[in-house]
């Protein structure tokens, strides 16, 4: 069994708080993903500082192999004592996923992990051990395809308490939304954007507290391979492109002459469309066996801004609204936030002359630079990234 | 007769969009449309003049204000 885990998570900070108290972690090792969720005591500055502190600890304990008695009792040790409390605190939610389907979940006082199986909630069978004088429940269990895992802070199941609702949304509650809402839903992002939508939704836009969820799916290793730029040397096209068909994968075209290349050494005829779904770039063409073909640095920087947008901004509904949108640069988008475990470039060097015309009004001869930003951003999701130049 | 208009990057931001709007409101102001078809094309290695534009085989180079004196020359003295 060699499994991939596709996490996101998402943030809601309390109202009028620039800061948020809660910590998500998102680690890779060569053989796990580490999912760690911390809530810091309080709100703001202090809690995030808590948070982060404690989420930063047990990380890198973590990656260092260190069991979990140890990453407590450096927490219980290190975390600066709160003036107004005279204690320290902050609580937490690690989940290691390992490739060969292992699981591993340790939670201390956050709610517990809804676990989704088959369209079902699965009970997890923890066990409670007191270290330090605190009590952590663990448990280590199998994993298979399709398993969702959703940790949380308190805010969620809180949401909306003594305003919408008189107890808040309920663990139950949320359990149950969380279930209907992974039927239809296949990306982590997507998942984590829909629950954080509903806990603002019942905190009618006015968060009472700091509220985060994290996702982590179980999915197949899913690979995609772009091809874009024509090497310097012509003799190298054939080999660009064998290397680039290579095994199951899914494969984009960025670039005229790149998919006038393709459809040589593959002797397929390229079909371009005249369909303009966005009239600021061209339309995209089709190649029989390869999944997307587009022009190239007008489309990248489309899908590039798309990346950027949900690597460093608010992810919302209008963002996946974008992002469904049927023009190459969403697509090529789409793919890689969506669809994409690892993430392989194939990149030519060759420099268009047509595309050094002082002319023009936008730089065409960015490509390399596009391509390192795509790959920077990727690697932030947490991608596996390659990238071969020729 | 097939006309074939280059939307790779460099003529699409020379007005390639542009021309082919140009081309089909031509195409039915003069009720030509089942003779003449409008297709598209990556880069055809002529972008260094203007929107590479390919008729019968042979390579036109477009800009928008030039559009319409080509389909009067050259695709309806064609048809004629």
């Amino acid at each position: 069994m060699n499994i991939s885990v596709d996490a996101s998570y998402k943030s809601l900070n309390k109202h009028h708080e620039e800061l948020c108290g809660d910590k998500v972690e998102i680690l890779k090792t060569p053989d796990s993903s580490i999912i760690i969720l911390a809530d810091g005591m309080g709100s703001g500055v202090k809690a995030n500082i808590l948070a982060t502190l404690t989420s930063k600890i047990l990380g890198t304990m973590f990656l260092n192999g260190a069991p979990i008695e140890e990453c407590v009792e450096t927490i219980v040790k290190t975390l600066p004592v709160c003036q107004v409390r005279q204690v320290a605190y902050s609580t937490f939610s690690i989940l290691q996923l390992f490739k060969n389907g292992d699981a591993y979940l340790v939670e201390f006082d956050n709610p517990s992990c809804v676990f989704i199986r088959g369209g079902r909630l699965q009970e997890i069978p923890y066990q409670e051990k007191i270290i330090e004088g605190k009590k952590i429940k663990e448990c280590r269990f199998r994993v298979g395809l399709n398993d969702c895992f959703i940790l949380m802070s308190d805010g969620v199941i809180y949401a909306g308490v003594g305003q919408v609702l008189n107890f808040g949304w309920t663990w139950n509650s949320m359990a149950e939304y969380a279930v209907k809402a992974t039927r239809t839903t296949l990306s982590a992002s997507r998942l984590a954007a829909i629950l954080s939508k509903a806990c603002d939704d019942l905190y009618m836009q006015s968060p009472g507290d700091d509220t985060t969820v994290a996702v982590a799916r179980i999915i197949n290793a899913k690979p995609v391979n772009i091809f874009t730029g024509p090497p310097m040397n012509k003799e190298d096209d054939a080999k660009v492109i064998h290397e680039f068909m290579r095994g199951p994968a899914k494969r984009i075209v960025s670039g005229g002459t790149s998919a006038n290349i393709v459809s040589r050494i593959l002797h397929k005829q390229i079909k371009t469309s005249l369909n303009y779904t966005d009239p600021v770039l061209p339309p995209i063409a089709t190649i029989d066996g390869i999944d997307l073909v587009t022009e190239g640095v007008l489309t990248l920087t489309r899908a590039l801004q798309l990346m950027k947008q949900y690597v460093e901004e608010d992810v919302d509904e209008a963002f996946f609204f974008e992002l469904d949108k049927d023009n190459g640069g969403s697509k090529i988008a789409k793919m890689i936030i969506e669809d994409c475990t690892e993430l392989h470039f194939f990149v030519g060097k060759a420099i268009n002359a047509a595309h050094q015309n002082p002319g023009l009004p936008f730089d065409l001869s960015i490509r390399m630079n596009l391509v390192a930003q795509m790959v920077d951003y990727a690697k932030k999701m947490g991608k596996d990234v390659t990238v071969q130049y020729y | 007769m097939v006309i074939t208009i280059c939307i790779g990057s460099s003529c699409h931001l020379k007005g390639s969009r542009e021309i082919i709007q140009i081309l089909e409101r031509l195409i039915s102001l003069h009720n030509v449309k089942d003779k003449v078809e409008l297709s598209g094309s990556f880069c055809m290695g002529e972008c260094t003049k203007g929107v590479c534009v390919k008729l019968d085989g042979e390579l036109f180079s477009l800009q928008p204000a030039t559009t319409e004196k080509f389909f009067n020359e050259e695709v309806l003295r064609r048809l004629a």
